[in-house]
């Protein structure tokens, strides 16, 4: 259990339901003074050094806001303004992303010893620095007005319900409903069923899933089995969606009892027919912050390809980078440029003469062989994963223990699947909001003992 | 028409979302109004371990973050009702397949199997080292170690399908391997795989059976050569039928299975010696605890449970005295080894503060016998400090 995230008695029995009943009592004008007061709460309870760090961020981009805003006539002394603003905040992601590794480096290249280590990364801060950024860039851009209450802006950045996984909201996206938004019971009641929903598939999915791929990866070279790696990737690449999407689900639910309006981040990205198509539906709004303040200055589509494949490779290191400073990340990130360029140049042409389900099972295998290198940092040992993959260095097509965990995790296995198309939702859906209200009873049972469930796995 | 029907469609939108939404505030509001029940806990019987406690609030536990942890890990080791929540999760986790809960898998034909632990091999060559270091300073004495193999090693095949746990024998064959030649290997895994169909191990419990223990010590009697003559005939007796052991709390697989303990005594009388024993609380004359069938674990029965050091004289014919060496699984072992000695001091390392050596000198002991099984011994983290030599420490004082 990991302090600061939702799945916690802490958060779902004193936090939230203190938070919700405060929220509803206060006045309007008060709303976001406490919501902030809570996201710093929040915020603290797991990271009780680093909210300081937060507080320091928000402050200097609040001022530099007003200060780049004030100069926006002045387009070089704005762009130099700018080109600090973004330095420094990189800057201090970069510390504390990669300072502990390049010290580690250091200390073992030099001869003498730097008595520091650096700190870890705390929780959300490539989050809420690409969302820090993205305001400063709006405001330089002059898409929206400098935030004059530093407040609102503090919200906007450290909003407990986005806060341990997105989504990466931007800041005109933001700015009329930290204003005024709407609240209502039909709303709470929507949100209820997306935090409920965002928190089985956490808690039931993507824990328990995660629990097959941890026992694979403890197994010693030659002890695996090509079932076993087949699995122990799948179980992955199930566990990062149910994890992720159920963080979004949960936020999105949050926000919604909130009054707020969150973006969706996947649109069932395992559907996809290319790895392109793949990435469009993956965590789609870091994928859009990426296109809208990234590809899109470079030149995006509309230049030539060579610039292009530049373009997308470069954003792939930076996605890549984004996670952390190790070999396996940045494999990962070229492979999926590299793929992304290829499907650019030819693939796609032919992948559309081929019949469409081809193309799903080619997306699906290409992704799943790129979370190797995210679940295994350490690139030979990836590469030797996938080996493992195609009955290089494994002990067998099939073991007892690849069987035993194949078995014992069927059933949610096969849900788990299903999970991943929309039919079973939408289907759902039509027949609730079609019957009776007999139905509607049916619909809070559902969601009720989905709940409970949760609760068991998470005390347990 | 059309119209009406989509104005109710929508009023049945909102209706079923006002019901979540009251739902989801109810379940909040009870739960947290049920948490505030300060009822706490220390330690968990099924989970073998101590509960968080609440931590003290300090400025400096804030601001590490530690005093959030413990915080976290007191609010759910202290939630209400947390065992049946837990129960909640194992019937989940069986619907959807999984076989194995809290590191006991739930076997065919009603066993509950215990995974084999893991062997670490520095550990284990420790306590080897330090079991030969002891027998170099009784030169004289005999000397003998038995493991005891675990339910799942050798009713293998009441696994669930498919599973597969440490190789015990491959343990075992290691450890026998490493073992000083002054120490004497007694291979425990022959006789009980070659009855391994009869009820060796109890079905909900992590022990072997009376009847394991005996086909064990009649390998003992052979090994270590004691006097087959003093061996009486044994009859069996039933003294409970409800017997429910520790693995189904340990797992949460609680299906009801009850199953029987049986006790083993001679059957012409003046075949048994009688005994005194002692557990430092006062001298009695059996080895069975009764009242403790009617507590949760019955297994119990025997000794009274597990003692630092129990002391037991004995009226057999015969100058021998045996220093056991033990965990539980001895404790149902020891009826088979009291007419073959004068005195059997036993000592559980894990509940024994002392030092071997003070027992050695003053006792008088002629042999020693290290039982454990397999599972605890690898696991074990006493017997290295029971070993020590407490001459050596005298002098470094």
């Amino acid at each position: 259990m990991i302090s600061g995230l939702f799945d916690s008695v802490v958060f779902l029995f004193t936090f939230l339901p203190v938070v919700l009943f405060l929220y509803c009592l206060m006045p309007g004008q008060l709303k976001n003074a406490l919501l902030l007061l809570a996201s710093l709460v929040f915020y603290a309870w797991g990271e009780p050094a680093a909210v300081f760090l937060m507080a320091g961020m928000i402050l200097f981009n609040y001022a530099w806001g007003l200060h780049i805003a004030g100069i926006l006539k002045n387009r070089r002394r704005a762009r130099s303004g700018v080109i600090i603003c973004v330095a420094v905040n990189l800057g201090i992601l970069g510390f504390f992303l990669y300072g502990r590794t390049v010290i580690s480096a250091l200390n073992m290249a030099l001869p003498v010893q730097i008595p520091f280590q650096g700190y870890a990364l705390p929780m959300g801060m490539s989050f809420y620095t690409l969302q820090m950024l993205s305001y400063v860039l709006d405001v330089y851009r002059g898409e929206v007005k400098a935030q004059k209450n530093p407040a609102d802006l503090a919200l906007y950045v450290a909003m407990f319900p986005k806060m341990p996984g997105g989504p990466v909201v931007r800041y005109s996206e933001m700015e009329k409903q930290l204003k005024a938004r709407q609240m209502s019971l039909v709303k709470i009641g929507e949100g209820a069923m997306f935090f409920i929903r965002g928190l089985f598939k956490k808690v039931i999915f993507a824990d328990n899933i995660g629990l097959v791929h941890a026992q694979i990866m403890s197994l010693e070279a030659g002890q695996v089995s090509v079932l076993s790696a087949w699995l122990g990737c799948a179980a992955f690449a199930l566990k990062i969606y149910y994890n992720l999407s159920g963080y979004t689900d949960m936020a999105v639910g949050l926000g919604k009892m909130t009054g707020f309006d969150f973006p969706g981040n996947f649109d069932y990205p395992y559907l996809a027919g290319s790895t392109t198509e793949f990435w469009y539906k993956w965590h789609m709004s870091l994928g859009s912050w990426f296109r809208e303040y990234v590809y899109h200055p470079l030149g995006g589509g509309d230049v030539e390809e060579t610039k292009q494949v530049r373009n997308i490779l470069l954003i792939w290191l930076l996605a890549g980078l984004l996670h952390g400073m190790s070999g396996g990340y940045i494999v990962w990130g070229l492979y999926c440029g590299l793929l992304m360029v290829a499907e650019k140049l030819f693939l796609w042409r032919m992948l559309d003469r081929l019949p469409g389900v081809l193309g799903h099972i080619y997306s699906i295998i290409l992704v799943m062989i790129g979370w190797v290198f995210f679940f295994q940092p350490v690139p030979l040992k990836a590469f030797a994963y996938v080996g493992n993959m195609f009955g290089v260095g494994a002990n067998a097509l099939a073991d007892d223990l690849g069987m035993y965990l194949l078995v014992s995790n069927l059933v949610l296995l096969i849900i788990m699947v299903i999970g991943l198309f929309p039919f079973v939702y939408k289907i759902y859906e039509n027949v609730m909001d079609r019957g009776g209200r007999g139905k509607a009873l049916i619909n809070c049972m559902i969601y009720g003992v989905m709940f409970v469930l949760c609760v068991a796995y998470i005390v347990s | 028409m059309r119209q009406k029907r989509q104005k109710d469609n929508r009023s049945l939108r909102i209706y079923r979302r006002k019901t979540v939404a009251l739902l989801f505030f109810a379940l909040l509001v009870f739960i947290s109004l049920l948490e505030l029940i300060p009822v706490e806990r220390n330690f968990s019987e099924k989970e073998n371990r101590s509960l968080q406690t609440r931590p003290r609030l300090t400025l400096q536990s804030v601001a590490s973050g530690t005093y959030m942890e413990q915080y976290e890990a007191f609010r759910s080791d202290q939630f209400l009702g947390r065992n049946l929540w837990g129960s909640l999760k194992t019937q989940m986790d069986l619907l959807t397949g999984k076989r194995e809960s809290n590191g006991v898998y739930k076997g065919k034909d009603q066993y509950l199997l215990e995974k084999i632990a893991r062997a670490d091999q520095k550990k284990i060559e420790e306590d080897l080292g330090a079991m030969e270091e002891f027998k170099v300073r009784y030169e004289k004495i005999p000397m003998y170690f038995a493991l005891v193999p675990n339910a799942a090693n050798i009713l293998e095949d009441k696994l669930p399908r498919f599973a597969v746990t440490e190789d015990q024998r491959e343990i075992f064959g290691s450890i026998s391997r490493k073992l000083w030649e002054g120490i004497t290997w007694v291979d425990l895994s022959k006789p009980l795989g070659s009855h391994s169909t009869e009820e060796i191990y109890y079905r909900t419990d992590s022990h072997w059976t009376t009847l394991g223990a005996y086909y064990a010590s009649r390998q003992l009697v052979e090994t270590m050569g004691l006097d087959a003559e003093k061996t009486p005939e044994w009859e069996k007796h039933v003294v409970t039928n409800i017997f429910t052991g520790d693995l189904s709390l340990k797992s949460g697989y609680q299906s009801g299975y009850q199953e029987s303990i049986y006790i083993y005594t001679a059957k012409k009388e003046k075949d048994m010696p009688q005994i005194v024993v002692d557990y430092g609380e006062g001298k009695i004359s059996t080895l069975y605890d009764r009242t403790k069938l009617k507590e949760r674990d019955a297994y119990d029965l025997f000794m009274g449970g597990s003692h630092g050091l129990t002391d037991i004289r004995t009226t057999a014919d015969t100058t021998e005295r045996l220093l056991l060496v033990k965990d539980s699984y001895a404790n149902c072992l020891i009826p088979f080894l009291i007419p073959y000695y004068r005195e059997i001091v036993v000592v559980d390392p894990e509940y024994y503060e002392g030092n071997l050596d003070e027992i050695m000198d003053e006792k008088k002991i002629s042999s020693v016998l290290f039982l454990y099984n397999g599972n605890t011994f690898v696991q074990d983290d006493k017997l290295n400090g029971v070993l020590q030599s407490g001459k050596a420490e005298q002098i470094s004082e």
